[in-house]
């Protein structure tokens, strides 16, 4: 078992054909990930990587089944990549590229809003069930399959994470980038849900960032849980704040948001376990005596 | 991405807010005859243009004698060119410039307007709801800020529909908090509503009129106006890209922005290269928790081109108070490969007279240690972050 996507899930690739995408989907397809077909809109080919290639997300739900779509599409693409693969009822979206407007994920939120699609992204490395579903561009080669679930929300800071549970000779379950962006399509609620739920996973890492309400929520559905595996968490951003635009309406919009240090007291109630720094991940790991 | 006060203004006329008759001008005399031209009596506003808040209460470096701010009401026009030069090529300092001040190279002239009520209106985007959110308050100026710490319920805040006008329910919550009756509703919604469709239509982040003066006929006028904008969105707005006064950036800032990066600066003197925030947080805290702290910060997430990391690692090393480089990179779309072309690149072009630590996993890793190696320069490698910032703090000490 694993989270959200195996070796058995059927992806879809939107926007296949770019150089970034045809890089990192042959990785995701030597390391076993199911890419059964792709799309894009002027490629005149029938077929690339050697899967069939359609124009719409509609082309290919007509043809094949679809459980995953992972979006390799430009940030100014993807309200429409989304739209596409939501009216198609494709359970998940993985959306890589970064620079989405924050207009556009207003609107995003909207689409997702009672649908059956669960968002992962934009702007993050994506999803990896390691030796089996590479959805994004984790770089593969640092991945050990295992039983630690990784949630973050800090892209680059979800290897460091990767790098820490190997320390502590466990491995990965799955490993999810939820974005890096102010507004992302899943927060961790569902996924802390999805890990709890999940046999193999024996343990989760949750790195968070200083910016926004996603810990507290997170917090407070983990207190909720009845059926609880240990959570190790850390939140980035001790000495930086988050960087407000000129004017007093986002220090007004932010003011009633909680501290850093408020986020990691909620996260302790809660019954998380709280490290100050990355690098104490693997030995907070080892405590729970997994092995 | 943020724009002058008379950008903003002109953009809300477009959208058919009103806005006081006003002009800009570069020298004294030009002020004078702006104000002519705009009202034959006073008084008239005079406002520095700068991007920072807080205008009214800052003052000129070296004019103590005038301790006077970048918001002025002049009631003579024999005193306006003299109010204008005060302005004009000097340096004002207010709580949001930081120390150094920003230079006042133009002014924004006004017919000043006599109105019954004053109050706040901001439109954000609130992203734990997520929702265009509309702030409002009778307390204005930068008094809001004091209240937002103490009085929180001095402050109405209202999630907007996104694709939906104001509701009356709406507006009468809005008229009730400022206590006003409803023969205002008619200004305020059309008011508010324009406001909301510039926010959306134009992609902003923020959009702040601080104060809205109230007139007697009971319409709404923009007194001052700040519309910040999402870098990300300007694709969509070649216009309003083109009102970006390069000036009000820092030039390194600026650099970085043109490669796709984000740069931002601190108080010490280690330069971080990193790609993502989150490696950058974490940087900065552990350089921090190691009694040292980061002279500023690289982010080169998504880069996928030699040529732009070599000019973003250049930013880095020319910065006069970097002593020592880290470079931190967890590739994953990135390649680590690339950092290492543009390291040789940059350090070809610029040279090496600071310790660099280099700390590369993920993508094309050992591709890019044998690239490095075979430079020869002097690099110190690291295997994870708490190592790299211990041996760069080292080799500092070592240069001291």
């Amino acid at each position: 078992m694993s989270v959200l996507a195996n070796k058995n899930t059927r992806v879809l690739v939107q926007g296949i054909t770019g150089i970034q995408a045809s890089f990192h989907v042959k990785r995701s397809m030597d390391n076993g990930t199911n890419v059964v077909a792709g799309t894009s809109p002027q490629f005149s080919e029938k077929e690339h990587l050697g899967v069939p290639v359609f124009a719409t997300v509609q082309e290919v739900v007509k043809n094949m089944p679809i459980d995953a779509s992972v979006l390799f599409v430009p940030a100014r693409a993807v309200k429409q990549a989304v739209r596409e693969a939501v009216e198609a009822k494709i359970k998940l979206i993985v959306s890589i590229a970064q620079g989405v407007p924050v207009h556009d994920m207003l609107e995003i939120k909207a689409m997702l809003n009672g649908s059956e699609t669960l968002m992962i992204g934009p702007n993050t490395p994506g999803l990896i069930t390691p030796d089996e579903a590479r959805l994004g561009i984790f770089p593969e080669n640092i991945h050990h399959k295992g039983n630690v679930g990784i949630i973050s929300r800090a892209s680059t800071l979800t290897y460091e994470g990767v790098i820490e549970t190997n320390l502590a000779g466990l491995g990965q379950s799955t490993v999810i980038g939820l974005g890096d962006d102010m507004i992302v399509g899943t927060d961790y609620c569902p996924l802390l849900t999805h890990f709890m739920e999940d046999d193999e996973t024996k343990a989760i890492v949750l790195i968070g960032k200083a910016d926004n309400v996603y810990e507290q929520m997170a917090a407070e559905h983990y207190a909720a849980m009845t059926h609880k595996k240990p959570v190790i968490a850390f939140v980035a951003g001790e000495t930086l704040t988050y960087s407000a635009p000129m004017g007093y309406a986002a220090d007004i919009i932010t003011h009633g948001l909680s501290s850093i240090q408020d986020k990691k007291k909620f996260m302790k109630q809660s019954g998380m376990i709280v490290v100050e720094q990355m690098s104490q991940i693997h030995t907070a790991l080892a405590e729970l005596k997994l092995l | 991405m943020n724009i002058h006060e008379y950008q903003a203004k002109q953009i809300l006329a477009q959208y058919g807010i009103s806005v006081p008759a006003g002009g800009i001008a570069y020298t004294p005399a030009e002020a004078k005859r702006v104000a002519q031209h705009i009202s034959a009596r006073g008084p008239w506003m005079l406002k520095a243009q700068i991007q920072a808040g807080a205008r009214h209460s800052g003052h000129f470096i070296g004019n103590s004698a005038t301790p006077k701010g970048g918001i002025r009401q002049v009631t003579q026009i024999r005193n306006l060119s003299y109010e204008a030069a005060q302005m004009l090529n000097n340096t004002l300092v207010t709580d949001q410039t930081g120390p150094k001040g920003r230079l006042v190279s133009k002014v924004y002239v006004e017919a000043f307007k006599q109105v019954k009520h004053l109050f706040y209106a901001g439109m954000i985007i609130d992203t734990s709801v997520p929702a265009v959110t509309l702030l409002i308050s009778d307390v204005i100026d930068e008094d809001i800020m004091k209240i937002a710490d103490i009085s929180r319920e001095k402050i109405l805040r209202l999630p907007l529909a996104y694709d939906a006008p104001l509701s009356d329910e709406q507006i009468k919550t809005i008229l009730d908090f400022l206590l006003l009756d409803k023969s205002y509703s008619d200004g305020f919604k059309d008011f508010l509503n324009k406001l909301r469709v510039t926010f959306i239509n134009l992609d902003a982040q923020m959009i702040e009129i601080n104060p809205v003066g109230v007139m007697r006929n009971k319409k709404l006028i923009a007194l001052d106006s700040k519309i910040n904008f999402d870098d990300n969105a300007m694709f969509r707005h070649p216009d309003i890209l083109r009102m970006q006064d390069d000036y009000e950036e820092d030039p390194r800032t600026l650099k970085a922005q043109r490669c796709g990066f984000h740069y931002r600066e601190f108080e010490g003197n280690i330069g971080c290269v990193v790609n993502g925030d989150g490696l950058a947080l974490e940087a900065i805290d552990v350089i921090r928790s190691k009694g040292y702290s980061a002279a500023c910060a690289l982010n080169v997430k998504g880069g996928v081109d030699k040529d732009r990391i070599a000019a973003g690692i250049k930013i880095i090393m020319t910065n006069p108070r970097v002593e020592g480089v880290l470079i931190n990179i967890l590739g994953g779309f990135l390649r680590c490969n690339l950092i290492a072309d543009g390291i040789i690149t940059a350090t070809q072009e610029v040279g090496m007279n600071v310790p660099m630590v280099v700390r590369l996993e993920g993508t094309n890793k050992e591709e890019a240690k044998a690239i490095l190696n075979e430079s020869k320069l002097p690099i110190v490698f690291a295997d994870n972050t708490d190592e790299a910032i211990d041996k760069l703090i080292k080799q500092m000490e070592v240069n001291d």
